[in-house]
């Protein structure tokens, strides 16, 4: 691997060509998709222009390549190009242009030259080894010496966050989420099936610019953007609370722009930010677009039942179930078994009554 | 072959029915606290319930197409639907309370030998069997057993839940985020705990009301009068007792 002199990031800019303007620009901007206010744009510019790029090492599982997908679709050319070029992604699977010895030599340095101080990004869920393997070893011996020296852990998308799609029930491969192997390293979570690409370049930047991970919720997400629920700032919410519901994908409802609740919407129960922050550059997003949100960022989504449908899981299993129709239909069987019931003792009772007659005659 | 504690004759089949009128004496079983605790609960499962299944699956809406500014049904449910959770659960907290206050029939101890030998009892009677059922103005173990579970733990999990769903996402008080991992962790295990379980009470009040009629029916005691009352029409062994049993209100 060469080894240049590592440039800070201002300076990256300017020998891409930006101005002084277009790079205050992006720290703005980047500023706002980290949730900051305007006031704290400075601290980003300031850490921007001294901060050198964070290494980053990308290593891929049990994966789709949905997040490197997304990630290299962030938005506003311009802020990406920097944004990108913010981290030095050092090794990535997909985007590396070396293969095979090289390849592995490569990570092998990145490791020992950057020692303490490289991010380590998962994305794919671990399996046993016989399941993956990575030039010969398996998945979880490559992940645990990965890991070892990182600074952090970040998992992008749900397999690596969750366990996700490989680790729905039944889970034949064992695939587990990072949280489970790596206990000694702090974790930040970015789920999402894929996550938006601007969430995961927040994350970074918001690392790189406090040189700390962001505030983390219960469950190690980043607040800043798994704060709310889809629902809570979707566009559709004003018809939920109106009670005005699309019954099919091609009624009028649907038309009118209606809540998607009875299609099967996961928005009450999935943290992401997709209504805020959208997709694509902030063109849309599912709901927007008429489709019911399947909740990806949500552990075990892959478990929930169908995406059209409105269902509740049986406590411990991956079973749903329509819990009215059972619900009714368990309550008919007890007021039949009720009915029984009272028609066996009104016999008993009349054949009871009539020998305790006979006796004290 | 009659009693001659409780005035109930006891067949083989298992049906008691009373025939000894002898000694019969009012006796005060529920207290005022017991009697407002239920239904105070009614009202609120009734209208949990209703809007609870308006919420999981709203079965009414507009037939015209319409903006969303015209109305606020699902609103509206929801707004009731916490008014009577926050109802619901006082009404719980106090009737704990009334546990550790109140008479003999406000407890219940699943803890000794005799609750579990009258629950196997119980059940026996109620499945037309031979059994030793002993009649108490009060619950049969069994009916306590029912009250422990559903009741008591039906109505923890519905609170719990229910305090997750409500905060839901302000998560900003730990203890309210912890809570979740009680319940599966994400918000889609615990809503479906909370949808689940609120069929539990459903099927409950179905057995409920019918046991509590067919009590009355059989043992003439005025059951289902003494919600109202707070009174039974027992066999009283002394005028102690039934001194006693009038005394407080
Ligand atoms: S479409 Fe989904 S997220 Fe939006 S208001 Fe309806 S249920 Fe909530």
């Amino acid at each position: 691997m060469l080894k240049t002199k590592q440039k800070t990031i201002y300076e990256e800019a300017l020998s891409r060509g930006f101005s002084r303007r277009d790079f205050l620009k992006m720290c703005t901007a980047l500023a706002a998709t980290m949730g900051l206010t305007f006031k704290e744009s400075e601290k980003v510019a300031k850490a921007m222009e001294s901060a050198k790029r964070v290494p980053v090492l990308w290593l891929q599982f049990q994966a789709c390549t949905g997040c490197t997908e997304s990630f290299i679709r962030a938005s506003h050319p311009k802020v990406e190009s920097v944004l990108l070029d913010m981290i030095s992604l050092e090794f990535s699977d997909v985007l590396s242009a070396a293969s095979g010895y090289q390849l592995e030599d490569n990570m092998a340095n990145i490791m020992k030259e950057y020692a303490g101080e490289y991010v380590l990004v998962v994305e794919g869920a671990i399996p046993d080894d016989e399941f993956t393997q990575v030039a010969g070893r398996g998945a979880k011996e490559v992940l645990k010496e990965a890991a070892e020296n990182a600074m952090l852990v970040i998992t992008f998308g749900s397999c690596a966050s969750w366990g996700g799609i490989p680790a729905a029930k039944p889970n034949p491969t064992n695939g587990r989420p990072v949280k489970d192997i790596i206990k000694n390293k702090q974790i930040v979570l970015v789920p999402g099936c894929p996550p938006i690409a601007e969430v995961m370049t927040g994350v970074i930047a918001h690392i790189l610019t406090f040189g700390k991970v962001p505030e983390l919720d219960q469950h190690g997400r980043p607040k800043a953007f798994y704060r709310h629920r889809i629902h809570d700032k979707c566009n559709r919410r004003a018809y939920f609370d109106a009670g005005l519901f699309a019954e099919s994908f091609d009624d009028v409802g649907a038309k009118q722009g209606y809540c998607l609740y009875k299609l099967g919407c996961k928005g009450p129960t999935t943290y992401a930010s997709c209504a805020e922050m959208r997709w694509n550059g902030g063109t849309s997003y599912p709901i927007q677009s008429g489709n019911p949100c399947i909740g990806c960022t949500e552990k075990n989504f892959w478990d929930n039942g169908p995406f059209f449908e409105r269902r509740a899981k049986i406590p411990g299993t991956q079973t749903t179930i329509n819990p009215d129709a059972v619900g009714f239909a368990i309550t008919g069987a007890a007021l039949a078994g009720v009915a029984a019931h009272a028609g066996i003792t009104a016999v008993k009772k009349k054949k009871d009554e009539k020998s305790s007659e006979e006796r004290s005659e | 072959m009659t009693n001659p504690n409780t005035g109930l004759e006891t067949h083989s089949s298992g049906v008691k029915v009373r025939t000894e009128t002898k000694n019969l004496g009012k006796v005060y079983v529920w207290e005022l606290p017991v009697r407002i605790f239920h239904w105070v609960n009614v009202l609120s499962i009734l209208a949990l319930i209703l809007t609870g299944i308006y919420i999981g699956n709203p079965f009414i809406g507009s037939s015209v197409p319409e903006e969303a500014y015209y109305s606020y049904v699902m609103g509206w449910a929801r707004y009731i639907h916490f008014f009577a959770a926050f109802i619901f659960t006082a009404n719980i907290i106090l009737r704990v309370y009334w546990f550790f206050k109140g008479n003999k029939y406000a407890k219940t101890n699943p803890f000794k030998k005799a609750f579990w030998s009258d629950v196997l009892e119980t059940t026996k009677f109620y499945l037309f069997l031979k059994n030793k059922k002993k009649h108490t103005p009060g619950h049969n173990s069994l009916a306590q057993l029912g009250y422990i579970i559903f009741i008591g733990l039906g109505s923890l999990i519905m609170i719990l839940t229910g305090i997750y769903l409500y905060f839901e996402p302000q998560f900003q008080s730990i203890p309210v985020a912890k809570l979740g991992a009680l319940f599966g962790g994400d918000s889609f295990s615990v809503r479906s705990f909370h949808h689940i379980v609120a069929w539990g009470f459903i099927i409950f009040m179905v057995i409920h009301v019918y046991l509590a009629i067919r009590e009355d029916w059989l043992s003439k005691n005025g059951t289902i009068s003494s919600i109202f009352t707070g009174y039974k029409t027992e066999q009283v062994e002394n005028n102690d007792e039934k001194a006693q049993g009038e005394k407080r209100d």
